[in-house]
């Protein structure tokens, strides 16, 4: 046994110093940011990072403001970009980011991005908030369902994001998961590429969390309709709205599309039926050609939301 | 749980660790471990079905014990046929009972009538066919009087639910297996790095043959309509890579695993695509089931004995059953089918014994009428695995149709060239290994930085080619 054992633990230890080399090599997982959570509760990255994507196609880089992609060259006529990892986009190259596209085809107008996975409407709204100071013309978030359901803590319950408790009516910040097991994780990047590629199966979705069931594109009657109304009504008391665009994802429900449009909201409704797809074979993200379209189809839409407000004020 | 999964290799340390340095000493108390890790392994997937393991264990411990007491024989065969009842019965309802359902409809429907019956949504339990006829074994066994029945029931549930092989075998005998849980284990040192050498070659088959070559095979056969005979030739071919990668790498982990804990499992592959003839081959593919049926049902039935009919009858039966064993769909019963016609010729003509010995034996190379005899049997069976992988057997036939036209001389539209590179090169390293119980076996020849080098590269390969799939395909029968 000893004679195994002086064996087998050489021969791991050289099999993790090798594995690990190789995974950094090969770039067989992508590099992550390291998050924190700002002096307001958002959770963002830590600024002026720069790292790989899976398989090292493409690099990604982190901004001054901790937020991924690049920042415009000027701050006038800005237009802020927030969403979940459809904005943040690491698995897309910073050519492919939607405020390059959107930069393409409105050329007078600088767009700026604040991307983080997991964001949900309450929290863009609350990201929304700290650009306040680089006074924004308007602000693009780009939603899907789920991003309503998961603001409201009494529907989906989730402690590493921002919601909105309709009880108190106040909101929860989102605390960091793990914080000191991801740190091990992301910097080991052997056992990260393990833990991805023979994920702990059974261990994971301990927690029983009510399905949302929210496909109801034909008008169907909403489920969890007060809930969402009382978020409505405290996203109306708390925050600017008219100088907010909803973007929907193809598919989003019409029901909560005509709750936000009672509420004050601009609405951009995108659309990517008879259309080559717009997402990945493995991965539900938008490929760089889903970026293209949905920009093609926002930048249509935009001027005459832009125009409205101007009126306005 | 999976071999291939995270989960197992905190598992594994675990119960290696516990049994050797807490129970080591206490052979009790070292099976009592073996029954607990086993069943955590098992209900790892769905505890609700370990149910069903345990009281099978039960039943047939019971029945070997009253077969051990009872003198009269049609007592004696009422035990037995209890025990085999059941067991069926268990296998019948969760594995069967939709297909024979859904036949029996459809033959009224074929003759106009119109009949509705419920199909149930069963959930088949991971490995019963495995377990089934473990057990099984057991009884028929000690009913033949050719083993004595256990009274140590941590031994026996021990053996029902050895976590190494209990979801994909190999199908272990009482008699190999059972008296190993009754005797003090030794570790020895030659023994675990075999079983560490084993077990590192069974992942490589897995996760980086049988799960590479299944990313394309699933992609040719899922589109067959849209793609050339020569890529559904390639197609045939990389899913005959991928089961035997898949299935034999399973057996390879499971026989390494077993070793660590100084338990010896018989080897369940021999290198069957080096096979110069298709009864070779079923000498050498999937040995412990194959013995099995021969064992159990066709040296009973008379097996090569007897008239002419009855030799064709059994060689029939044996099939079409390792067919049906294999899943409740037509298609595996074709595949048996397909397989007895192979065979048959063989037997008839009394040359199914002319192959025993390895090919080449002693000899770096084979000669050219030994590259000719296993080309065509690897072609032939790999004909055969289109049955196995076929959604339907019209699917199967659409599938062969199509390639088997002009077309199968012209260019594949997919090439993985990678893929194409690491089964050639997989194939030479178990065409060296032919000789032996796995391909490494004989990788002592090296010294040891160069042999510590050449896991490493598997390693590293098995880190860098990882392919897609998870879950082993004989999880499923």
């Amino acid at each position: 046994m000893k004679k195994f054992l002086k064996n087998i633990f050489p021969l791991l230890l050289i099999t993790i110093v090798v594995g690990e080399v190789v995974v950094r090599l090969t770039h067989a997982v992508a590099d992550l940011p390291q998050r924190t959570i700002d002096g307001h509760g958002v959770q963002k990255y830590l600024p002026n990072q720069e790292g790989y994507w899976k398989g090292g196609e493409h690099n990604w880089t982190i901004n001054k403001f901790g937020w991924p992609g690049k920042l415009p060259q000027s701050y006038d006529n800005l237009i802020m970009v927030i969403g979940d990892s459809f904005i943040e986009n690491f698995m897309n190259p910073n050519e492919c980011h939607q405020s390059v596209f959107l930069k393409e085809n409105m050329k007078d107008y600088n767009f700026m991005e604040a991307g983080r996975s997991g964001v949900s409407l309450i929290e863009a709204l609350e990201i929304s908030k700290q650009f306040d100071s680089l006074k924004p013309i308007q602000f693009l978030i780009y939603v899907n369902d789920e991003d309503f359901y998961e603001s409201i803590s009494q529907i989906k319950p989730m402690d590493d994001i921002t919601q909105l408790n309709i009880d108190t009516n106040t909101i929860e910040y989102g605390k960091m998961k793990t914080p000191g097991l991801k740190k091990i994780l992301y910097a080991w990047k052997l056992m990260y590429y393990l833990y991805n590629r023979f994920p702990l199966t059974n261990l994971s979705n301990i927690d029983e969390k009510p399905e949302v069931s929210s496909k109801d594109t034909n008008n169907k009657e909403l489920e969890f309709q007060p809930e969402l109304t009382q978020l409505m009504a405290y996203i109306k008391c708390n925050y600017t709205i008219n100088n907010k665009t909803l973007v929907f994802h193809p598919d989003s429900s019409k029901s909560i599309i005509a709750i936000c449009q009672a509420a004050g909201f601009n609405i951009i409704f995108l659309d990517s039926n008879n259309d080559e797809t717009w997402v990945f074979d493995y991965d539900s993200h938008w490929t760089c050609y889903g970026h293209k379209r949905a920009a093609e189809q926002i930048s249509e839409q935009l001027p005459s939301i832009l125009n409205n407000s101007e009126q306005l004020n | 749980m999976l071999f291939n999964s995270l989960e197992f290799f905190i598992f594994l340390p675990i119960v290696f660790t516990l049994y050797w340095f807490v129970f080591g000493k206490n052979l009790k108390f070292q099976n009592f471990l073996i029954v607990f890790a086993s069943y955590v392994f098992y209900g790892w997937w769905d505890w609700r079905f370990l149910s069903l393991i345990i009281f099978s264990s039960f039943l047939d411990y019971g029945i070997g014990v009253l077969l051990n007491s009872e003198k009269r024989p049609k007592r004696r065969k009422l035990l037995l046929w209890t025990s085999i009842s059941v067991n069926i019965g268990f296998l019948g309802f969760f594995k069967y009972y939709n297909f024979f359902v859904e036949s029996f409809i459809a033959s009224f429907t074929f003759f106009g009538s119109t009949i509705s019956a419920g199909t149930l949504n069963i959930i088949l339990p991971v490995g019963i066919s495995f377990y089934t006829f473990q057990t099984l074994s057991y009884t028929i066994d000690v009913y033949n009087k050719r083993l004595e029945p256990t009274k140590d029931i941590i031994s026996f549930f021990a053996f029902v639910s050895f976590f190494p092989q209990l979801v994909a075998g190999p199908i272990e005998r009482a008699t190999n297996l059972l008296p190993q849980f009754y005797k003090k284990r030794e570790f020895h040192y030659a023994n675990a790095v075999d079983g560490m050498r084993q077990m590192i070659w069974g992942l490589f088959k897995k996760v980086v043959i049988a799960d590479n070559c299944a990313k394309y095979a699933n992609t040719i056969f899922n589109n067959s309509n849209d793609y050339s005979g020569s890529t559904l030739f390639l197609g045939a071919l990389l899913f005959a890579f991928q089961i035997y990668g898949d299935f034999s790498g399973y057996s390879d982990i499971a026989i390494g695993i077993s070793r660590f804990f100084g338990f010896d499992l018989k080897q369940n592959f021999a290198f069957p695509y080096f096979s110069r003839d298709i009864a070779e081959f079923w000498r050498r593919w999937h040995i412990s089931l194959s013995t099995w049926f021969r064992d159990y049902i066709y040296i009973p039935l008379g097996g090569s004995r007897g008239s002419l009919n009855k030799k064709i009858r059994n060689v029939f039966i044996i099939f079409l059953v390792s067919g049906f064993w294999h899943g409740a769909n037509w298609t595996f019963i074709v595949w048996g089918g397909l397989n007895a016609l192979y065979f048959l010729p063989l037997l008839l003509a009394k040359k199914n014994r002319v192959n025993t010995d390895v090919v080449a034996q002693n000899k770096l190379l084979p000669n050219f009428r030994e590259i000719v005899q296993m080309a065509f049997t690897f072609f032939i069976t790999t004909v055969a695995w289109v049955f196995f992988r076929a959604d339907s057997v019209s699917h199967a036939f659409r599938y062969l149709l199509d390639m088997f036209n002009s077309s199968l001389f012209s260019k594949p539209v997919i090439l993985p060239y990678t893929v194409l590179f690491l089964v050639s090169v997989f194939l030479g390293i178990e065409w060296l290994g032919r000789h032996d119980q796995h391909a490494l076996e004989r990788i002592d020849f090296m010294k040891k930085p160069m042999r510590w080098s050449f896991y490493m590269l598997l390693i590293m390969l098995m880190f860098l080619f990882t392919g897609e799939e998870q879950a082993f395909i004989y999880f499923q029968f």
